[in-house]
């Protein structure tokens, strides 16, 4: 079974090697022919499509931690220069965490992720009023296998992106 | 006569035998008896017209059905009858009964005139050929049938047992469809067999964790509905709902009512951190009971409404914690080895239930208030959230199996870990408030 | 841009977002309530449409429909997302008056009266029409016997205490596959929970060596050395208890007991006969810490002597739990008695009048 999802992974991976290298000339030409970018794409750096895929916009913990890894703190690096250029944006950070603990317990747990993300977005300079936080604990996992495979992913904070301040 | 006659003849010969004083009775102590199901027999109820024919036969499946789901009565087979019973007036055949080893024995009748219908019963105890308690009658309109079946089992089982029944009682849950993913919840409420579900909302929002007032009447529970999990009322008759104003803070999750109803105990998180709140109904005011920078959470009071016991990672992991209602210092209860949550404290004040988990595995256990005599009673991949049966005598909790196709199911355990037994319920169900008996 | 080079664009960053993060979009909000609420209306829909019933029971539709609400009923007011069915659940208030109303005292059957051993048919006759087997019980043990065999459980003969009925073999031999196929026939000495099964799979369900006090038959006296006075070397033993009654009679002493006492192991004998019976399984937990002492009488062929029965002292609980305790008590000595207890009859005296203190302590839940 791991094997087979190792080959799978490494079929995904060069699948998407090939991705990273014909992508951008595609788009480039496609955009070059109207001469911008399409708005709202995800090489529309402005759009949260960009902040979600490029930048990223989430960061995985180990069991039962909140505390933000090195990795986690990149991508919050990259989300607050995001964040702070793209100003007319509000952000709700989401906490989750895997089945292996109770209800309550985990739905405390994904608040002390959200807000170990919002707090360190917030030492980057991101004003706090622009960042709120939720906890879904348990109930919203994306991967569903009950192995520690799908666990690492869904113990997790994402940053979404709500609308604009200037509404 | 023929005694006597022997006696004269042998008179000189047994005076000369010894005789044995003896300062009383045989004197024994049984120490050691046996723990099975007791075998009763609930023959049909005796209908006394056509109309009540169906009545009495489904009244009297449902208390067997009752008996028999506790675990600790063995129904008999009809099949088995030497006699029928076909008027509830006649004298009960004890022999009949004693000869299929039926200790116990329910005897009914039913009248249905109009939608007014009336059952009446009896209880044998079969082998001293005496009645246990006296015979009782019922009253109500025939769609309440099912009701009136469950008080005829409660009243069983009470008789037998000593102990007040959990029959006539509700459970409210979260009712579970779609895959792990997209999981759809709404909040339900069934009988405590899994008859009459009614659904209290939709699933457009995630609702968590009902919890019945201590009279039935209310329930309060977690929804997403505003984004944010908040707690909310319900009143159930009216099923009107009305979202509860905790104190500053985005999200508020488990609460729970104090034994007098006037106020619930919840937490609440402020800054990432999750602390015990309580608020006063009436009013509407909370007060902080913890201040840590730990979890705390999953509150639930002692029946007198004296203390409170809690789930805390203060150590570390999750533990056991008691504090006096109003806050105060804790005491861990929970010691031995893995990490504990969600207690609930036994209406009869002498039991906490609790979800365990340890090496990979779930358990609900049971200890008593100071942490001790600790009893595990299931083990799967995932149990969790007990609730008790009015009676303290029964749990009821989720258990959720494993992988992508994994579901949750409500499942039922004595508290001397038999009997385990799933609760059907139409699609996946977590999450169970017990009831109190209804009046 | 072309269509074609637009959905590979899709698709691909589709695919490596899936790669990278897995089921990335659920999570967006944008497409995320779109998605629910199709999902909902469907599901709910077809949940709402088909709700279902009371598992157990075949429920007869025509009871199901309170078309009319009677007056005593308010109807319990409709949520707006509750399902247009007309759920039947009466609500709390609205309860059918279920007035419970005491019954006129029972018909007196004669039968109580008589002592058990006038009881018409005797069982023995009768070909026992068995109980369907304690069929499907989820747990390892259906039953807890202070001695954890694989023999038949006593309540289909309860005086079958010799008759070896299923061999140890069979109880090693199955307890090899399933457990929980064994399970109802098994008696184990503990509960064993599905905490416990998990690690203490084999051990709780193999049979321990039997214990049991040899049967002492009437006539002979076997047990000797165990008595602490010498047995007479009665020449007729068979014609003591005759003797001795025709004695007690002729000398007007009927109530004095005579005869050698009994012997330990004869005295095992009727203590493991009533353990047989005492099934403090249906027992609340208050009853549990309630010690009764039961007095009775017996019969020279050793039946209860109807009437005689009574709760000679009850401690550590209350008179509702002593009374569960005492009739728990009652049973064990009624059912396993019913054919009479297997006494020396030569010692009658000795036991004619029995008290049997009951003690549950080492039969709480722990």
């Amino acid at each position: 079974m791991n094997v087979l999802s190792k080959v799978i992974a490494l079929g995904v991976l060069s699948v998407m090697a090939a991705c990273t290298n014909n992508d951008p000339s595609a788009l480039g030409g496609g955009a070059g022919g109207n001469g911008s970018i399409l708005p709202g794409s995800p090489s529309d750096p402005q759009s949260p499509a960009y902040f979600q895929q490029t930048v990223g916009d989430r960061l995985l913990f180990e069991v039962d931690q909140s505390t933000l890894t090195g990795q986690a703190q990149t991508i919050l690096q990259g989300q607050a220069d995001w964040l702070l250029a793209n100003t007319d944006f509000v952000a709700t950070i989401e906490g989750h965490a895997d089945e292996q603990g109770t209800r309550e317990y985990n739905l405390a747990l994904g608040a002390r992720r959200a807000n170990a993300a919002r707090e360190y977005l917030i030492s980057r300079g991101v004003a706090g009023n622009r960042l709120t936080t939720v906890s879904f604990g348990k109930e919203r996992p994306i991967e569903i296998c009950s192995t520690e495979e799908c666990y690492s992913k869904n113990r997790r904070a994402v940053t979404v992106l709500t609308g604009s301040t200037l509404g | 006569m023929m005694r006597f006659l022997t006696s004269l003849l042998l008179g000189l010969t047994v005076l000369a035998a010894p005789v044995y004083a003896q300062s009383g009775p045989l004197r024994l102590e049984l120490d050691q008896g046996i723990i099975e199901p007791l075998p009763f027999a609930v023959p049909n109820f005796v209908p006394d017209g056509p109309a009540a024919t169906q009545y009495a036969n489904d009244l009297s499946r449902v208390v067997a059905a009752d008996l028999t789901g506790t675990g600790l009565f063995r129904e008999i087979s009809s099949d088995a009858f030497i006699s029928r019973v076909s008027s509830f007036e006649a004298p009960v055949q004890f022999a009949d009964w004693k000869a299929i080893n039926a200790e116990a024995l329910v005897t009914g009748a039913v009248n249905v005139s109009g939608k007014r219908l009336t059952v009446r019963f009896r209880v044998w105890d079969v082998f001293s050929g005496q009645e246990l308690g006296n015979g009782l009658q019922f009253s109500g309109t025939t769609d309440g049938w099912r009701r009136m079946a469950h008080k005829v089992a409660d009243q069983v089982y009470t008789r037998v047992t000593g102990e007040s029944g959990y029959f006539d009682s509700r459970v409210a849950f979260v009712s579970e469809s779609g895959p792990k993913n997209q999981r759809l919840k709404r909040l339900a409420i069934m009988d405590y067999d899994g008859a009459n579900v009614q659904y209290l909302t939709d699933s457009a929002a995630i609702v968590l964790a009902p919890r019945f007032s201590p009279s039935g009447d209310r329930l309060l529970y977690t929804s997403y509905e505003t984004g944010q999990p908040r707690i909310y009322v319900l009143d159930v008759d009216r099923v009107k709902r009305t979202e509860l104003k905790t104190q500053d803070g985005t999200m508020s999750f488990s609460p729970r009512f104090s034994p007098d109803g006037r106020s619930i105990v919840y937490s609440l998180i402020q800054g990432g951190n999750t602390d015990l709140w309580k608020m006063d109904l009436a009013s509407g005011q909370s007060v902080r009971l913890t201040n840590t920078p730990a979890i705390e959470t999953a509150p639930s009071y002692s029946p007198d409404g004296s203390q409170i016991v809690f789930e805390s990672d203060r150590s570390g992991t999750p533990q056991l914690y008691i504090m006096p209602a109003n806050g105060g210092e804790a005491t861990r209860i929970s010691f031995k080895q893995g990490r504990y949550g969600t207690p609930v404290w036994s209406s009869r004040g002498d039991l906490i239930a609790f979800t365990k988990q340890n090496k990979g595995r779930f358990h609900i256990g049971v200890m008593r208030t100071d942490g001790s005599e600790e009893r595990l009673l299931t083990s799967s991949f995932l149990d969790e959230g007990p609730t008790w049966s009015p009676n303290g005598r029964v749990i009821m909790f989720t258990r959720e199996s494993q992988g992508a196709s994994g579901r949750a199911t409500l499942y039922s355990v004595d508290i001397s870990g038999r009997n385990l037994r799933p609760v059907r319920t139409p699609d996946g169900g977590s999450d169970p408030s017990w009831g109190p008996l209804q009046k | 841009m072309d269509t074609g080079t637009k959905i590979s664009a899709i698709a691909h960053v589709s695919l490596i977002s899936w790669a990278l993060f897995g089921g990335t979009f659920r999570s967006e909000p944008l497409p995320m309530p779109v998605q629910d609420i199709s999902v909902i209306s469907a599901e709910q829909f077809a949940a709402m449409t088909a709700q279902s019933e009371a598992p157990e029971l075949p429920t007869p539709t025509a009871l199901q429909q309170p078309d009319a609400h009677e007056e005593e009923i308010p109807t319990p007011e409709p949520v707006e997302q509750e399902p247009p069915t007309p759920e039947v659940s009466e609500p709390n208030e609205p309860e059918p008056e279920l007035e419970p109303e005491p019954l006129a005292p029972p018909p007196e059957p004669v039968v109580i009266e008589q002592p058990p051993e006038l009881a018409p048919p005797e069982p023995e006759a009768v070909v026992l029409p068995t109980p369907p087997g304690p069929e499907a019980q989820p747990r390892p043990a259906d039953k807890v016997a202070p001695e954890p065999v694989a023999p038949p459980p006593p309540e289909a003969a309860p005086d079958d205490i010799e008759s070896p009925a299923v061999s140890l073999d069979e109880g090693a031999e199955t307890q090899q596959e399933q457990q929980d196929q064994t399970a109802p026939e098994e008696a184990t000495d503990e509960i064993v929970t599905e905490a416990e099964e998990a690690k203490e799979y084999a051990p709780r369900s193999s049979p321990r060596p039997l214990v049991r006090p040899n049967r002492p038959t009437p006539p002979a006296e076997p047990e000797v050395a165990e008595t602490e006075e010498p047995t007479e070397p009665e020449p007729a033993p068979s014609d003591e208890t005759a003797i001795n009654d025709a004695l007690a009679e002729a000398l007007g002493q009927s109530s004095e007991p005579s005869g050698p006492p009994l012997t330990a192991g004869e005295k095992d004998a009727m203590r493991l006969a009533v353990s047989k019976c005492w099934n403090v399984g249906s027992l609340s937990t208050d009853a549990l810490q309630t010690v009764v002492v039961v007095g009775f009488s017996l019969t020279p062929d050793g039946k209860v002597l109807g009437g005689t029965l009574q709760m000679i002292d009850s401690s550590g609980g209350t008179d509702a739990s002593a009374r569960q305790a005492y009739e728990a008590a009652r049973r064990a000595i009624l059912r396993c008695g019913a054919k009479g207890y297997t006494l020396p009859t030569d010692k009658y005296d000795q036991w004619r009048d029995i008290e049997i203190t009951f003690n549950p302590e080492r039969m709480r839940i722990k």
